[in-house]
């Protein structure tokens, strides 16, 4: 059986060539998750943490940060005019560090699609609360996905605004 | 208008993370006297899956998931074992064993396959619903009458240096699918329209896709490292099995019968290896589907479906999800505890997409949809047809729907046919679906 990894694991050094590549990029701190709910700064931490070219766009609710990830794949974080990351989305070959992404509402991604016994489905991974909303979809190669935060959503924020991830 | 201001940023670096039983023994085939099966064909069922599901308080049985056997056999062809309820999936590639299914003999006997520092190779893949996290091995492998020489697969939950889940795999969410229970098989087959696990995403350092390969020398596994895409030796990346072929590599064709809409408790039919390579593998009059190809933005093997005047352009047929997915905010979803998100229309209704053809058409892809939570509270039912869910959460402001999923009820009646990118089948470039 295996364990996951517990958090404090993350910065343990790697063995070999990967230890070298540890201390290189330990530069930067890593001590809070960015992404929902986190301030639009973060949006640069995520930035950096995936490697990611990054363009902003400011509408007129909201500013839009595209990330392009290296394998091809695209990162979105929508902030508010308060500066606060309220929407996420992806796309691409693999899905992102959600983990990174959704900060503390990974904790509820995963609480909310564990095994409830019975029949089951393969389903996408989703959250439906009124604090916060995922939903995820595609299969091994395209992956998609978009979270939020109702509440700290700007009004005349759409849907359609969001796009299709 | 909107103003639109674009403002580029400097480059940072940083860094974080990083990083059963139900298998049949081997015996001694006995021989038959009927006909002899063709070499490019293998039977597939739909059953209640791994007799292991059942067990203990919370056992269940599958739903809506197709099964075949393989055989791996220790490099040279000794030391064999057959192994059953693995699932058949034409959303994924590669092939992925339950650690626990394995003999130990047969497990000790697979060569893990060994990286440029001499340490061991792991893999994480993730699938819509989770991960899967193991080892690289090397086995002879055989379905139906084909063989594959010293093919990499993925034994999911291996131990030793792979028993610790790096974060940087965890933490794309889902389950751990490490236990028979957890991916609901004894392994998966992954025999999707790409040639390997990943392609070009993970043969630069670093690089990653639906697949993550690892360095994993005996303290664990971490430094994410590149392997190279081959579907022969010396391969790396797992291959597509049907791309590893020698013969009947350009893609299949799964078949399956049609089945009673109050559901059945299993189903039989066959996958023929190969399009247009032999007698039995035609393309005939069968629909070839407008397939995006690895140049397109999200990648190989979308179709476009059209669906109450909307496109759907990230649209896929799979054998690997075992329902319908998709957006219509007019069908009742079920009330039951355990149905949220299903749809449960109270009598069957027609659902009338269509899909995008090669030829600039549009061809049908219309089913019945039945009440999910009817046909999932039958006991020794594993055989669903049109069980469909709405996939987004179901107070999404405005829903953006952009995909249909046609899942193995899609299957059901009908021969689907999946043909592989870079591969020429029936005459015509792969990728493609076609049925």
């Amino acid at each position: 059986m295996q364990a996951e990894a517990p958090e404090t694991r993350r910065h343990r050094p790697l063995a070999g060539l990967g230890l070298a590549i540890t201390l290189a990029f330990s530069v930067t701190p890593c001590s809070s998750w960015a992404g929902l709910g986190q301030p639009f700064e973060s949006v640069k931490t995520d930035r950096a943490r995936m490697s990611a070219r990054m363009a902003s766009i400011a509408m007129a609710t909201h500013t839009v940060s595209a990330l392009t990830l290296a394998n091809g794949g695209v990162v979105k974080e929508f902030s508010n005019r308060s500066g606060m990351v309220f929407a996420v989305s992806w796309r691409g070959p693999g899905r992102p560090d959600l983990q990174q992404l959704l900060g503390g509402g990974f904790d509820t991604l995963q609480a909310d699609n564990v095994d409830r016994g019975g029949r089951r489905m393969r389903a996408p991974l989703k959250v439906d609360r009124s604090d916060l909303v995922v939903h995820t979809g595609g299969h091994p190669g395209a992956f998609w996905g978009v979270a939020y935060l109702p509440q700290q959503t700007p009004s005349g924020f759409s849907g359609a605004d969001l796009g299709s991830p | 208008m909107k103003v639109w201001a674009l403002a580029a940023m400097l480059v940072m670096l940083a860094a974080c993370g990083g990083g059963g039983g139900g298998s049949s023994t081997t015996t001694t085939p006995t021989p038959t006297p009927v006909v002899t099966a063709a070499a490019n064909t293998a039977v597939i069922t739909v059953d209640a899956g791994p007799p292991a599901l059942a067990t203990g308080p919370n056992g269940f049985i599958s739903d809506n998931l197709a099964f075949v056997s393989v055989t791996l056999c220790a490099p040279g062809g000794s030391n064999c074992q057959t192994i059953d309820h693995v699932q058949v999936d034409t959303g994924s590639v590669g092939l992925r064993i339950e650690q626990s299914v394995l003999n130990p003999s047969l497990l000790a006997a697979l060569p893990t396959q060994g990286d440029a520092s001499g340490a061991q190779v792991g893999e994480c893949y993730q699938y819509v619903d989770g991960y899967a996290f193991g080892s690289v091995r090397d086995a002879d492998f055989q379905i139906g009458g084909e063989k594959v020489a010293g093919m990499p697969l993925q034994v999911i939950g291996d131990t030793g240096a792979f028993s610790t889940v790096p974060s940087s795999c965890s933490s794309s969410g889902g389950a751990n699918l490490n236990t028979v229970t957890a991916l609901g098989a004894n392994g998966v087959i992954g025999l999707g329209v790409t040639q390997t696990d990943c392609g070009a995403a993970c043969t630069v350092a670093g690089g990653s896709g639906a697949a993550i390969y690892y360095d994993c020398p005996a303290s664990g596994c971490g430094q994410v490292i590149a392997q190279a895409a081959s579907t022969t030796a010396p391969f790396q990346q797992l291959p597509n099995p049907i791309a590893a072929m020698g013969v009947d590599n350009n893609g299949l064709i799964i078949t399956l019968p049609a089945v009673s809409a109050s559901g059945q408790a299993s189903a039989t039919g066959k996958i023929f290896f190969g399009i247009g390579t032999q007698s039995n593998n035609a393309l005939g009059s069968a629909t070839v589907l407008a397939t995006t190809d690895e140049t397109a933005r999200d990648g190989s093997g979308l179709i476009t479906a059209t669906y109450m005047g909307q496109s759907l352009p990230d649209s896929f047929l799979d054998s690997g999800s075992n329902l319908y997915l998709f957006v219509d905010s007019t069908i009742p979803t079920c009330t039951g505890a355990n149905f949220t998100g299903y749809y449960c229309p109270s009598a069957p209704i027609q659902i009338s997409p269509t899909i995008l053809a090669e030829n600039g058409g549009a061809v049908s892809a219309a089913f019945q949809l039945n009440n999910a939570q009817t046909l999932l509270s039958l006991s020794n039912t594993s055989v669903l047809p049109g069980v469909g869910a709405n996939p987004t959460a179901q107070n999404l402001m405005n829903a953006y729907p952009s995909s249909f999923d046609f899942g193995l009820p899609f299957f059901y009646g009908r021969s689907i046919y999946t043909a592989i990118e870079g591969r020429t089948a029936g005459g015509l470039a792969g990728p493609f679906f076609a049925y």
